[in-house]
């Protein structure tokens, strides 16, 4: 009798603990997605602010070239490209700043503190986002996950490496 | 600043009469926060029910437990973890921002409780422990679920890595540098004169790695003068340092935020001989801000708030010698002080609340970007939701 009992009481633990995982990996994936979501408008702000620096005074005409194809391409990347993408955007607009000191107009300054206001914050959406990715496939690499498929349909999340020292 | 107002949950770990860090850092966000037209409301431990300003709800009487090398007024328990769960329920917060998440305390319980756009910061440092091997896998969980991490410093953030494994934005603590700003120089702190502020009889706040270096310093310097601020029984200490030193040194008791304002500009040197235990430093920033010319040791908190020295001179941790060698060369060059002392005073600009709190809210909106309030984690699970259908 007692034995049922135990049996009884080893399956109960067993389903709470999985139903607990099954929230928890549901919830990382949730965040995965919100800081995704996140990162994703101000990348996409970034290049519409890039255009706008690629058609003011700020860029010559080469650089205007180089600026506005690079931030094209970043909004047109698929999710797999997107890094790559970005990361050519950050160079482009990298090379550009650089010698950017001799600015004069009010209006160009304004756009390059957009940009750094920008910048600031897309650095720390990267690091909401790359922590959150990691979590998830920390947890999903669980062997218990993997044997009861508690990530349902979920799709692996994808690492985004974006090389933030150009930033 | 966002355009809506924001409900936001602040839950303060330690007991809220009890001076500390966190707990000031707390007040002074709650503050900025509600100024800036949010809607605050922080849960803390308090002994005294009576003189809680009005944003703050009373969680209960906290338990005063071992913890890192000191004693920490913290709570927990069944009753509290009510208390937090009705706080959580009632409140309706759009976020709720969880400061000292991994230790036990009502922090820790907000976390588990709670479902929704969580902020923690993280505040203390410390070398990694082996007990995590043990704990680890209780707040992994909990940690988890916090849309984003604050480090108050580079060296809280390893403590993160190294214990949880995860990551954290750096957003240093916050002071109203302004108040720093004008502090106007007093004649008699002036001169030669060394500034210490600090709970003196605390060992890990370093006065005896000072006193040591005087004997050197006053060989060098023999008009030299001590300054020491702060609170605590100064007959013990006084008893502790050599006659003949005794009359170089003053002790100023507690000193109000004004006067601390005058007195770290006056002094020629602040000095900061902390052996440890510190994970930010913000009475260096402060000192910074007012314009003061540091001496700190070398521990990660300072040597990265003071930029590896070059906004403020830094010494070899618990080295009595090498201090009143730094302390000899700066009292004697003056110009090499007042350079330091410009480079930092800017460099503490950049910690004030205006900077600080923008860097804390733009957080704020990263994590509630869902758009979902903050709920009771039970209400969200699945049989929960059957049972209470069943039930009713």
């Amino acid at each position: 009798m007692t034995n049922w009992f135990l049996v009884a009481f080893v399956l109960l633990i067993s389903l709470w603990y999985l139903s607990f995982l099954a929230t928890r990996l549901d919830r990382l994936h949730h965040r995965v997605e919100t800081s995704w979501a996140n990162l994703d408008v101000l990348l996409q702000k970034r290049a519409a602010v890039a255009l706008e620096i690629a058609r003011s005074d700020i860029a010559d005409p080469a650089s205007s070239l180089l600026l506005t194809g690079a931030a094209y391409q970043a909004r047109d990347a698929d999710i797999k490209s997107r890094s790559a993408a970005e990361s050519g955007l950050s160079g482009a607009l990298g090379l550009l700043l650089e010698d950017s000191e001799h600015l004069s107009t009010a209006a160009d300054n304004a756009l390059l503190t957009e940009l750094s206001a920008l910048t600031d914050k897309i650095r720390v959406a990267i690091a909401l986002h790359t922590d959150a990715v990691s979590r998830t496939q920390m947890v999903r690499s669980k062997f218990i996950v993997k044997l009861f498929r508690l990530a349902g349909t979920a799709p692996l999340p994808i690492t985004y490496e974006f090389e933030s020292d150009v930033l | 600043m966002l355009a809506r107002s924001l409900k936001i949950g602040i839950v303060c770990p330690y007991s809220w009469d009890t001076p500390g860090g966190v707990q000031n850092h707390i007040r002074d966000l709650a503050e900025f926060l509600i100024t800036a037209g949010h809607q605050v409301s922080v849960l803390a431990p308090a002994i005294d029910e009576e003189n809680l300003p009005d944003y703050v709800v009373n969680a209960g009487k906290p338990i005063s437990i071992p913890y890192n090398g000191a004693v920490a007024r913290v709570l927990f328990g069944p009753v509290a973890f009510a208390r937090v769960r009705q706080w959580i329920s009632n409140g309706e917060f759009d976020l709720l921002h969880l400061h000292e998440p991994a230790i036990p305390s009502i922090s820790l319980l907000a976390c588990w409780a709670a479902d929704g756009p969580m902020v923690g910061t993280f505040h203390a440092a410390a070398k990694r422990q082996k007990i995590i091997f043990a704990i680890g896998p209780i707040l992994e969980p909990a940690i988890e679920k916090l849309s984003a991490r604050i480090a108050v410093s580079e060296a809280a953030r390893l403590t993160l890595t190294d214990h949880l494994d995860t990551d954290a934005v750096v957003i240093p603590n916050g002071i109203y540098a302004s108040r720093y700003k004008d502090g106007k120089p007093q004649t008699k702190w002036q001169g030669n004169t060394i500034g210490f502020i600090g709970r003196f009889e605390e060992p890990r706040k370093g006065l005896s790695v000072l006193l040591d270096a005087l004997p050197v310093i006053a060989r060098f310097a023999p008009d030299v003068k001590v300054f020491v601020a702060g609170p605590g029984d100064s007959t013990e200490v006084e008893k502790s340092i050599d006659p003949q030193l005794r009359h170089r040194f003053t002790f100023l008791g507690k000193i109000s935020e004004q006067d601390k304002a005058d007195f770290m500009s006056s002094v020629s040197i602040y000095v900061a001989p902390n052996t440890g235990g510190e994970s930010f430093g913000i009475i260096l920033a402060e000192a910074l801000a007012a314009g003061a010319c540091v001496v700190a040791s070398d521990i990660p908190a300072f040597d990265d708030l003071l930029g590896h020295g070059e906004f403020g001179a830094l010494f070899k941790s618990e080295d009595p010698t090498d201090l009143a060698k730094v302390i000899i060369d700066l009292l004697r060059d003056e110009k090499k002080r007042t350079e330091l002392a410009s480079a930092g005073r800017l460099r503490g600009q950049s910690f004030d609340w205006n900077v600080v709190a923008q860097q804390i809210f733009s957080v704020y909106e990263m994590s509630i970007v869902g758009g979902e309030k903050v709920k009771l984690a039970s209400d969200t699970r699945s049989w929960n939701r059957f049972l209470s259908k069943d039930g009713k």
